[in-house]
């Protein structure tokens, strides 16, 4: 090995781990140090050890949020991993005009969260288009409150969720469809098993990691549900914020001129190791399963 | 579908919204504060004055820059340099410059929004340097930079507002209501909601709360006390609050209020005025000009009366302020800068463009303001809300920032949906109030 210089690796890496250390290692790290301060958003903060994990336990926003927030997990997650799949295998076959179904289905994943939050509202509004058909089709008689009930309000951007990302998760499963290999569905098929058996025999085993895969992602991404609820509720999480969800409590009170950037730290904290665990037991889960 | 042009006038009706209502301009002092104090110890002002606003181009970048050249030819050894903020983020960018020490030389903010800065005493006090020009200013309007409880006043007031009462007289008529008879009185307010309400057939509403914008100034409208006199303990849960806040629980049962307003705030008020599903909306006098920019048809239905009172008779008024951080290092052609644009004749030039009001005595007694001028709707607000400011001030102390309004209004929010007693509500909304002003 002559000519080889030590450092050479480490020239191609450096643009990106320099990008990885300042723009995650470095505020990652600050966020542990601060969460141990009261420092406030305009700085200063002194050290005062695990008082803001205490009072995390004593927080009645904090756990309400954390309640919602696995309400969400709980049952978006189930949604995001069967609802794609479904979708997915439908749009599979080669028929005419198929693409325009996919481009559908695909459509709500580029629209702005914004734009399919005000969409969203105003279909939900309390004389919004699905009250005046459940109102027309006489199924309820005063409208539903789906934007100031903060359970309704909840399970409105729930179902905001699930159709924008069916999409997302739609394309991911077209692409572990078309790797499962034609002869194991043919050879299938000569042994007398029907749609339904082929599909849950040969497709759903050979998809698994891609479910894992979409569990894990879904997961993560329900954690850290925020725009959703927020654009329903104008910024309100609901009356009394009781639709609250970990990232709206962590922006409520770590943001603006008067924010406790500790205690809010402590936070984003909590919901870092949660996401954590919440990964690692999908993922083992499924190692489990593997094994057994 | 709003214009462009509607648009950028509703952002900046509603930067000016965020602050109060009306002002006007005038006056014969040139209020140049910093040069009498520079002159006072015998040195000239020179060097550069960064100067932020929220949210003015492009509407007012003709006016701003005539003032900032008109400025400089006076002290041509100045130099101003204006940078515009739009509202969004506006927080955010002063939290990372504050923390930074570079904040501009001269800030445009409200006293709410400026608390939490100055609670850190990051600002210059101006009962101090600009004392001079103080008795130019209209007295509520100075006054609402001071912090109950300490001494001293961290900001130049710069325009006002004074909220008017805004109705579709048409929704008046199909009512059965007397269009030519506002209501004045909280209880006028709440029974001619129940009216319009009725009349509306869920089509229409009489009122929508925009609790955030207003639950508070309304408590204190009916002589609630807000605060006590250390600036840390909130008092609103009186008897008196909680049977105010138990007819506005009675009145959105009553679908006086549209069923999805409790959570919106003051910007869809005015939607919901402009799509005319609104009867009446006090709100600032500038809104008139966005409801013609966006409803010409509600703009032409709309009369305007005298802000509601309650008990105590007072009325509010928004200021929005000049302030020289500490951190400045060319401080007296700061605070110099800051009072040329306040002054009488600056502040009159700027509401003849909008309809605000100057906090300048004098520039209140232009005949712009005195008179009803044309006989437009416009001009009848800007005669009601120069009235309105000689007795009103600043009712909401700093201390209710965002946060405050956040905690408060929640529990509001639960008593008008039934899930806590008025009396409750109150109670619990001062004990979070106290936990973060505490």
């Amino acid at each position: 090995m002559t000519g080889r210089r030590w450092y050479a690796p480490w020239l191609f890496l450096a643009p990106a781990l320099a990008v990885a250390v300042t723009f995650f290692l470095i505020p990652f790290s600050n966020t542990v140090v601060l969460s141990f301060t009261d420092a406030s958003t305009l700085g200063g903060g002194h050290f005062t050890g695990l008082d803001n994990y205490r009072r995390l336990l004593s927080d009645d926003a904090f756990w309400l949020s954390l309640r919602n927030t696995a309400l969400y997990v709980v049952v978006v997650v189930p949604l995001m991993v069967v609802l794609p799949l479904l979708v997915a295998v439908l749009v599979q076959r080669r028929i005419a005009g198929i693409g325009f179904f996919r481009a559908v289905f695909y459509s709500p994943v580029v629209a702005s969260m914004v734009v399919a939050g005000l969409i969203w509202s105003w279909l939900l509004s309390s004389d919004g288009l699905v009250n005046s058909l459940l109102r027309a089709l006489h199924l309820v008689a005063e409208p539903l409150p789906f934007l100031t009930d903060s359970r309704l309000l909840l399970f409105s951007a729930m179902a905001m969720t699930v159709w924008k990302g069916l999409g997302y998760y739609m394309v991911v499963y077209l692409a572990a469809l078309a790797n499962i290999p034609r002869s194991l569905l043919e050879a299938a098929e000569v042994d007398g098993a029907g749609p339904v058996r082929r599909f849950t025999s040969v497709t759903v085993p050979l998809l698994r990691p891609t479910m894992v895969l979409v569990a894990t992602l879904s997961a993560i991404a329900s954690a850290k549900v925020f725009a959703e609820v927020y654009t329903l509720s104008d910024g309100s999480a609901g009356p009394g914020g009781e639709a609250r969800t970990l990232v709206y409590t962590i922006r409520e009170a770590g943001l603006g001129l008067g924010g406790e950037a500790g205690y809010a730290s402590a936070m984003s904290l909590a919901l870092f190791l949660g996401t954590l665990g919440l990964s690692v037991f999908v993922t083992r889960l499924n190692s489990q399963e593997r094994q057994a | 579908m709003p214009s462009s042009r509607g648009i950028r006038l509703a952002s900046v009706a509603l930067a000016l919204g965020a602050l109060s209502t009306a002002c006007g301009l005038g006056g014969s002092t040139d209020g140049d504060a910093g040069a009498q104090q520079a002159s006072g110890s015998g040195g000239a002002l020179k060097g550069t004055v960064t100067f932020e606003t929220l949210q003015l181009k492009p509407t007012f970048t003709e006016y701003i820059e005539g003032v900032i050249a008109s400025y400089e030819k006076k002290h041509p050894d100045v130099e101003v340099k204006w940078v515009d903020i739009p509202f969004a983020g506006a927080q955010e960018k002063m939290t990372a410059n504050a923390v930074a020490g570079t904040l501009p030389d001269v800030v445009n903010l409200n006293p709410q929004f400026a608390q939490a800065l100055e609670a850190k005493g990051l600002f210059v006090d101006m009962d101090t340097v600009a004392k001079d020009i103080k008795a130019d200013y209209v007295p509520g309007a100075w006054d609402a930079f001071t912090v109950p409880g300490k001494k001293g006043s961290f900001g130049i007031p710069w325009y006002l507002t004074s909220e008017v009462t805004m109705y579709n007289k048409d929704l008046f008529e199909k009512a059965g209501l007397d269009p030519a008879k506002p209501p004045a009185t909280f209880d006028e307010l709440l029974t001619a909601g129940a009216g319009l309400s009725t009349a509306g057939k869920g089509k229409s509403y009489g009122l929508h709360p925009a609790l955030e914008n207003r639950f508070i100034t309304d408590l204190a409208k009916q002589g609630v006390p807000l605060l006590d006199e250390s600036g840390k303990k909130w008092t609103f849960n009186t008897p008196e609050a909680a049977a105010y806040l138990g007819k506005l629980v009675d009145a959105y049962e009553k679908g006086v209020f549209p069923k999805d307003s409790i959570t919106q705030d003051h910007s869809k008020s005015t939607e919901a005025y402009q799509a005319g599903r609104i009867g009446v909306l006090p709100s600032g006098p500038n809104f008139l000009t966005i409801i013609k920019e966006n409803a010409p048809k509600i703009a032409e239905q709309t009369g305007v009366g005298p802000q509601i009172t309650g008990a105590s008779g007072a009325t509010n008024m928004s200021v929005m302020g000049l302030l020289v951080p500490k951190s400045s290092k060319n401080q007296a052609a700061a605070v110099s800068f800051a009072s040329y644009l306040a002054n009488a004749e600056n502040q009159l030039a700027f509401s003849k463009i909008v309809t605000v009001l100057p906090s300048v005595s004098a520039a209140l007694k232009d005949p712009y303001f005195t008179t009803a001028g044309d006989g437009s709707v416009e001009a009848r607000a800007r005669k009601i809300s120069a009235e309105q400011i000689a007795k009103g001030r600043n009712l909401v102390p700093v201390q209710y920032d965002e946060r405050v309004t956040k905690a408060v209004i929640g529990k509001v929010q639960l008593a008008l949906q039934g899930k806590l007693s008025p009396q409750k509500a109150l109670d619990e909304a001062v004990e979070a109030a106290n936990a973060i002003t505490g």
